[in-house]
């Protein structure tokens, strides 16, 4: 049955109507007009404002927090600290390790010990200072590998190990026995930071019912919900989260950012709706970052170019709290050797707590900091050994059906080879040595390069992974297509809108799309993992066929014909003897609201799951990958180390494009966020203190660092998706990193292993590549 | 608190404000003009880009008593959905507009520097007058298409027109 239902969409793919195409965003009118309200775009009479007191110390213990003088300010509404939490004192996705509102320690700066609201923001600054709190301050821990040493101060009681995973697979040390040539080296990442240009705020009120309200960008609004519940001991019936439309959010806004401060401030202010909306400054040390690693990788290899074995020990600095940083370096560790079929691999990941600040979600999930790793070994062992570094990853890539490094038989689909074949044939690779002779100044040397890698769609083994979806018929014949996981900018609701529309044959201006809203939408799960075009898409798929029947059952009634005789035309349901005998939806809307009939369908999905849990891996493997080669063209100043991206090409599977135009975005989107990675992102951390402020010392890529950007997608069919289609969002920022440390190496050779490669990095270590006698002077 | 008159897309209006209230706060919180963010409030990203007397400027960093008696526009004022802008029409029909956050304040920079030329600007003019406008999802290259393609437009209505 299934089987012939997919059958079915393949046959029709000719005749698709919406899907495939570049349909125009949805929401683009109100984007472009500034008429789109986001959650602090809103404004209540009425109002009062909210502030967040936050740790004065990187570790500190509490002795003792008075509140006495700025509850006395004029404006002040209410102070509130730990003991006004009436649940549990604690957030975080899986481990809910954060208080919060500080008790008795604190553990970085980020962390928040009182919260204010007042008439004004005046106010509420001047009553922040007004509360006194008496610290006895503690050593920071800040380096990750002191803080996994016996003696260290213990940030949380069961020591500063949050996890540890490993992958093992063969036999390690013969694999290294077996190797002509072993590459060793560690390779350091940096502290991205989202750099979501919407800083978290919103708002928080009491609807008349009693009801909460939280009105709050947020990456998963039904689990939101959850926390918030569990921190006001209130029934999660009772909150509203509405958590869409996000003005960014890559990770960033997975886990609670300011939802809980909303909500018990909304609790104290009489009724009155409280905003908080964070300042840059404030971001910048309270949100999440990207785990910095440290990463020892050892791949040894034979003369053909066949990878025997791979040994890597990765260290991920998690900051005070867990957030998911457990996942994050148990999804570095299933990544750590490649989309390859190395047979003996030796895999250990830790997550470590330290003083400075907290790392969570971030797009990429870990595999950015580990791809570095594998892919820069492979581009030595093709120096060493002469052969085409395209070849050697051909050579050990899996296929579809094959063992991959981490011993599992790959079963969904798989386009590296297609992707790395792509790469081969495209201009900028077979002319490089036209490119590289075009530099622009006779100081200036340029370098190609090419990486591959990939990223698992979806969560991995015993993690809740699901989609919902409902399609309710309205009134004027449109359709409401509900699936709760946020629009954060990637345009996953003009894709609902495409798979509803083609499922149920109508025009895509009937569809209406609600995301982001637990009143009106069914749980479905994050939006992270690159999971929501493939889950979401699903979902409707599921939901449509029941839409349809309900047409279709109306349809007959109204035609007096029977359910078999009715066909589902374009727009319209129609008699099969006799065309001009039809029902519009209208016509269907009003006769089941006669009958006081739902409208309504729903849709349920489960992601599917490899049976089997390596031991000790904290979920892996994976079902389903999407993967991606980058082949890039860099300009390296040797005066002054600056290293310019001047062409990127992207080339990635992902399955069934569903729109072009969209996949751009992301590949283009994704290529400039990998740049700013590489190049100039990290948020420095001092002694626990953050030396980066705002976006005058963190830079991240303008538009005149942005590279010419080809996207050449692979289009490899996934069975299990939506029309075919995988996940995108988070491959499209990873092989492009060891693309670019290879091409600066290619250009000067020079490699860095510190990223990010700044012009002090490369100029430091153009100096060091040169032989001897030519820097002794 | 004072009363300052300016005229903002199109409308005069009189605010009641201390002078030294940023713009781009009495924009959002006086007016409801809520295209224009705070994303910095420090001129670094352009996302509270308006037009005062046609240039683009940052209205974090301009204070409401600045701009008594004069005229600013923001994208609110280049075009609402009904009467979108070329240049609003070509963000979407390009995909330069992904979360959006953004978006308002590269309209009002395009807007601003397409009004001062008569010709299909280059890449490397578009980077130039877009180069204070932070964006952190498209990457860019659908934004610098887009100008080039309403550019383009204009040009060729005008054309028609004449
Ligand atoms: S908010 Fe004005 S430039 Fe950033
Ligand atoms: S579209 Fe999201 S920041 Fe530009």
């Amino acid at each position: 049955m299934k089987s012939k239902a997919k059958k079915d969409v393949l046959n029709e793919e000719q005749k698709l109507k919406w899907i495939g195409k570049s349909v125009k965003r949805i929401d683009g009118p109100e984007k472009v007009t500034g008429e789109q309200k986001y959650k602090t775009d809103y404004s209540y009479s009425n109002m009062v404002w909210g502030k967040v007191l936050r740790a004065k110390y990187p570790f500190a213990k509490i002795k003792s927090i008075d509140t006495v003088k700025a509850e006395a300010h004029p404006d002040v509404i209410c102070v509130l600290t730990y003991k006004d939490i009436p649940g549990f004192n604690g957030f975080g996705i899986v481990t809910p390790d954060q208080p919060v509102l500080c008790e008795d320690v604190v553990r970085c700066t980020a962390d928040a010990v009182a919260l204010v609201a007042a008439e004004t923001v005046e106010a509420a600054d001047e009553a922040l200072d007004l509360i006194e709190v008496d610290y006895e301050v503690l050593e920071p821990v800040t380096d990750v590998e002191n803080a996994m040493l016996q003696g260290a101060p213990k940030l949380h009681k069961d020591g500063n190990i949050h996890s540890h995973v490993t992958i093992k697979n063969g036999d390690i040390d013969a694999g290294f026995d077996e190797a002509d040539y072993i590459f060793e080296h560690t390779f350091y990442s940096p502290r991205q930071m989202h750099a979501f240009i919407e800083t978290e705020g919103g708002w928080g009120r009491m609807e008349e019912d009693g009801s909460l309200v939280i009105e709050c960008p947020g990456q998963y609004g039904h689990r939101d919900k959850l926390q918030i519940a569990r921190a006001l001991a209130l029934n999660p019936e009772r909150i509203h989260v509405y958590s869409s439309p996000n003005g960014g959010g890559f990770g960033g806004k997975d886990e609670i950012t300011v939802q809980i401060y909303l909500a018990l401030l909304a609790m104290n202010t009489g009724g009155r709706p409280v905003k908080i909306h964070l300042s840059r400054e404030e971001s910048v040390i309270a949100g999440i970052k990207r785990h910095p690693f440290k990463v020892t990788v050892k791949t040894g290899a034979k003369k053909d170019g066949t990878l025997v074995a791979n040994k890597v020990r990765a260290v991920a600095d998690t900051g005070a709290y867990a957030s998911l940083g457990g996942a994050v370096i148990a999804l570095a560790i299933e990544h750590a050797s490649g989309p390859y079929t190395i047979p003996n691999v030796d895999m250990e990941g830790f997550c470590v707590y330290t003083n400075n600040g907290i790392a969570g979600a971030f797009r990429g999930f870990g595999v950015n900091q580990v791809c570095v790793g594998i892919e820069t070994h492979i581009d030595m062992l093709a120096e060493k050994t002469g052969l085409d570094p395209i070849e050697i990853r051909k050579k050990n890539a899996y296929k579809q059906g094959d063992i991959s490094s981490l011993g599992h038989v790959v079963k969904s689909s798989v386009g590296t080879i297609e992707t790395l074949d792509k790469a081969a044939a495209c201009d900028l690779w077979k002319n490089r040595d036209y490119y590289k002779n075009q530099v622009s100044e006779p100081w200036k040397k340029r370098g190609v390069a090419v990486a591959t890698s990939f990223h698992g769609v979806g969560m991995g083994i015993g993690t809740p992974d699901y989609g919902a979806a409902t399609i309710e018929l309205l009134q004027d014949g449109k359709f409401k297509v509900g699936v709760a996981i946020e629009e954060i900018g990637t345009g996953n609701g003009t894709v609902y809108a495409q798979v509803a529309a083609e499922c149920l044959k109508c025009d895509i201006n009937r569809i209406v799309v609600v995301q982001g809203d637990t009143k009106q939408t069914l749980d479905s799960g994050t939006i992270s993992a690159s999971r929501s075009t493939y889950t979401g898409g699903r979902a409707i798929a599921t939901a449509a066929p029941n839409m349809i029947n309900l047409l279709t059952e109306e349809a007959a009634n109204l035609l007096g014909v029977s359910v078999s005789e009715i066909e589902l035309a374009y727009d319209r349901l129609v008699d099969a003897h006799d065309h001009t005998r039809f029902v519009t939806y209208e016509e269907i809307y009003e006769s089941l609201h006669d009958k006081h009939r739902s409208k309504r369908v729903e849709g349920h999905f489960y992601l599917p799951k490899e049976k089997e849990e390596l031991k000790n891996s904290g979920g892996a493997p994976h079902h389903l990958y999407g993967y991606m080669t980058h082949v890039v063209l860099v300009e390296v100043d040797t005066l002054t180390g600056q290293t310019d991206v001047i062409k990127v090409v992207a080339i990635p599977d992902v399955g069934k494009v569903l729109n072009p135009q969209g996949l751009e975005g992301q590949t283009e989107g994704g290529a400039v966020m990998g740049i700013g990675y590489t190049l100039y992102e990290d948020v420095l951390i001092e002694d626990g203190y953050h030396k980066t402020k705002n976006f005058t010392d963190y830079i991240i890529p303008t538009i005149r660092e942005t590279p010419e950007i080809e996207t050449i997608p692979v289009e490899s069919n996934e069975e299990s998706g939506p029309f075919g289609a995988k996940g995108i969002a988070e491959v499209v920022m990873i092989p492009i990193i060891p693309a670019i440390m290879s091409a600066i190496y290619d250009a000067t050779g020079a490699r860095v292993y510190h990223l990010p490669a700044t012009p002090e990095r490369v100029y430091q270590a153009i100096q060091e590549s040169k032989p001897q006698s030519l820097i002794s002077r | 608190m004072k009363t300052i008159r300016f005229t903002v897309n199109g409308n005069e209006v009189a605010v009641s404000s201390p002078p030294t209230k940023p713009l781009l706060d009495v924009l959002r919180e006086e007016l409801d003009l809520t295209g224009s963010k705070e994303c910095c409030g420090k001129g670094e990203c352009g996302s509270c880009t308006v037009m005062i007397n046609g240039s683009s400027v940052c209205s974090c960093l301009v204070l409401v008593g600045q701009v008594e008696n004069e005229t600013v526009i923001t994208a609110e004022g280049v075009g609402l959905a009904q009467n979108m802008d070329v240049l609003q029409q070509a963000f979407i029909d390009e995909g330069a507009t992904q979360c959006g956050y953004c978006t308002p304040g590269f309209i009002v920079s395009a807007k601003s520097f397409l009004n001062q030329i008569e010709h299909v600007p280059t890449e490397e003019e578009v980077k130039t007058a877009l180069g204070g406008n932070l964006c952190r999802c498209t990457g860019y290259t659908k934004i610098i298409k887009a100008v080039q393609s309403a550019a383009k437009l204009s040009i060729t209505q005008q054309g028609v027109k004449n």
